[in-house]
């Protein structure tokens, strides 16, 4: 009986300790974002309710010695969101437009809004974003900490189109930001990734919605820059543009095609296609992309399917709001093993040709690397007032890769040795990266990509010199 | 010998372990990064169970199945306090290597006992009512399990039979106790 008693004690003993620890465990949620490579355990998660909230959030953390992270949709693949043992604030339900302005064409939301919030706001008024992803899916806060560019070529990145927004410092007061006010900081936290407080509300300028006609052309690589600075910057009606150039083996790097968004003649049937465009079926892109994640004939098809669903859309009318609210979901894909990683790629414009070939060099090397997609778009030199962390130094294309990956240590390290082989021949072009993408460069790659990048490190100390605000890229990097 | 108790302390524990097996993938599925991190698992699980069958043998025939199948249950009710806490592959692995020799002490000494109490004759029959009724909880409780882990989360399960096995272990040791006092 004695040992039944022992042993039941032990039994008890364990059990509570089990549970215990598992609650614990289980209170700090484990967040990741949308490259699925770096799932981590943060202290809680605190929801945006309004300013004052988000205040006491940051002078809680102050009293309590705990990190602040940022995060919107949390498309930045590189912990740019979250830290382990972070605080995370959520800012998807700060998302109210607070201001709209159509005749000055001005308008101020709060950081957690969406592209799409705004386009659903402003459509009806005949206006439209300047600068923006191809997709309407991120909030603003997020985006112009990354300091998106699109498919727009006539303005620059989007610190371009911003006109002042608040930010909430780590001493949890509330300031204004623009080119006149706290100017010093403007370019710092415009591509700042959330290193330097919270984006509260953000006023943008806005631009007229227009009617584009799709023109479109296939051609060899080594025809694009030239066509590019003939065809399309020279001429003042292309407003927005896309190019693709192929990932399938029979192709691979050569065969391109392009896509120029002119200004249509017809203004005035602008009305007849501005009814906003909801997502549509994707059941067929989505299955010709899930066969070229799996063969090289899958890649073969999927870039013909691809070419012949843009011969067919020549001529046909769009408007720019419209242009500006791409499909995603077909490229939703789950997978327990496997993720989908975005690399970007910046190079100037005159070195495209030498370039893709040294590119294909080198991939052509490597068999067990998974690309998917490769879209071009064009970014020009932001002349006035750069990011500090800017990586349009010149007039230069942009090279967004799409990669599947398994989501092992093995194939985590394997891939990193072929984007920092990748990012090297891009360096040797006098190329750049764009940086919200999972930490595979090296030190020294962000370095020789991003001239300035030790002054936006020490910058960020002197503002926030207990480095209340991190997240993985500053860890990684900054330190 | 009372064969009934043996039948249902039985019956206890496949129907704990039969809410464990085809749910625990789900936690592997949380933890592992590959299908080659499950083959792992479970190739570890066998390897350790076939390489310990034959000590297993020769144990039970020394200190009797009784004293195997309340070391089983109780380590059972043990081991599985540690599912919910595993955060890491490795520790998915340590806990399948000890998984499979407690799973090799089950299947032997459950044939073992069976071969020492069921007569002869009948023995067709009786291992058949013993397989029905021990399958039944297992499929009774299959079902159940697929709810709670719906309801509630899936480390509850773990926590569940544990405590199953705890109660089978505490049946066996009334049963040992009584054996011994008959001897």
């Amino acid at each position: 009986m004695k040992k039944l008693i022992v042993f039941l004690l032990i039994y008890v003993l364990v059990f509570g300790s089990s549970v215990y620890l598992s609650q614990l465990s289980h209170s700090r949620p484990v967040v990741e974002d949308a490259g699925r490579l770096l799932p981590a355990a943060v202290k809680r998660i605190e929801p945006a309710d309004g300013k004052e909230s988000l205040k006491k959030i940051v002078t809680k953390a102050k009293e309590t010695n705990d990190k602040l992270t940022i995060a919107g949709m949390q498309h930045s693949q590189g912990g740019h969101t979250y830290y382990p043992d972070a605080v995370m604030i959520d800012m998807k339900p700060y998302n109210k437009i607070i201001a709209f302005d159509p005749n000055k064409k001005k308008i101020t939301v709060q950081s957690g809004a969406t592209w799409d919030d705004i386009q659903r706001h402003v459509n009806p008024y005949g206006l439209a974003v300047k600068v923006m992803q191809s997709q309407n899916i991120f909030t603003i806060g997020g985006s112009l900490s990354v300091n998106v560019h699109g498919r727009d070529i006539r303005n620059d990145s989007l610190i371009d189109t911003v006109e002042s927004f608040r930010l909430l410092t780590p001493d949890g007061e509330i300031i204004n930001v623009s080119r006149q006010e706290n100017e010093d900081l403007f370019p710092y936290v415009i591509g700042g990734y959330g290193l330097f407080g919270v984006i509260l509300d953000v006023t943008l300028h806005l631009t007229d919605d227009e009617l584009y006609k799709k023109k479109t052309s296939t051609m060899d690589y080594n025809k694009y820059s030239a066509y590019f600075e003939k065809e399309v910057k020279e001429n003042p009606d292309v407003k927005m543009h896309l190019a693709r150039i192929s990932v399938a083996p029979e192709t691979f790097l050569r065969e391109m095609y392009v896509t120029d968004y002119v200004h249509a003649d017809n203004q005035q049937d602008l009305l007849k296609y501005n009814t906003l465009k909801e997502d549509s079926f994707v059941a067929i892109p989505k299955f010709f992309l899930g066969l070229s994640r799996y063969s090289d004939w899958g890649k073969n098809i999927f870039w013909d399917v691809q070419k012949k669903y843009m011969e067919r859309d020549k001529g046909a009318f769009e408007t720019r709001n419209n242009v500006m609210r791409s499909d995603t979901d077909f490229m939703d894909y789950e997978s327990g093993g496997r993720t989908e990683v975005l690399q970007e790629y910046f190079v100037p414009v005159d070195e495209f040709s030498s370039y893709i070939d040294g590119l294909r060099d080198m991939l052509e090397k490597e068999d067990d690397f998974n690309l998917l997609n490769i879209t071009i778009r064009y970014v020009e030199k932001s002349d006035s007032d750069q990011a500090v962390l800017s990586y349009a130094k010149e007039d230069m294309f942009a090279l967004v890769l799409l990669i599947n990956q398994g989501r092992s240590e093995l194939e985590i390290k394997k891939n990193a040795a072929v984007v920092q082989n990748m990012i090297d021949v891009t360096l040797e072009h006098n190329g750049s990266y764009y940086l919200p993408y999972f930490p595979y460069p090296t030190k020294e790659q962000l370095k020789e990509a991003y001239p300035l990048v030790n002054t936006f490190f020490e910058k960020k100390e002197a503002y926030d010199p207990n480095k209340r605000f991190t997240n993985y890229f500053y860890e990684e990097y900054g330190r | 010998m009372s064969y009934q108790q043996f039948v249902f302390s039985q019956s206890i524990i496949f129907m704990a372990s039969s809410m464990i097996f085809p749910f625990y993938i789900l936690l592997l599925r949380n933890v592992g990064d590959s299908y080659s991190q499950f083959g792992w698992a479970y190739g570890l699980f066998t390897l350790t169970a076939a390489v310990t069958y034959p000590l297993i043998g020769k144990v039970s025939d020394q200190i009797g199945d009784w004293s195997l199948l309340l070391f089983y249950s109780w380590s059972m009710a043990i081991i599985l306090l540690f599912f919910p806490l595993v955060m890491e592959v490795w520790q998915v692995y340590i806990l399948q290597v000890i998984m499979g020799i407690l799973g090799a002490v089950q299947k032997n000494t459950e044939k073992t006992a069976l071969a020492r109490n069921v007569e002869k004759k009948a023995a067709g029959a009786e291992i058949g009512r013993y397989h029905f009724w021990t399958s039944v909880g297992a499929a009774a409780s299959i079902i159940l399990t697929g709810y709670l882990v719906d309801f509630l989360t899936i480390h509850i399960i773990f926590y569940i039979a544990s405590l199953m096995y705890m109660w089978s272990g505490i049946i066996l040791w009334k049963k040992k106790k009584s054996i011994n006092k008959e001897k």
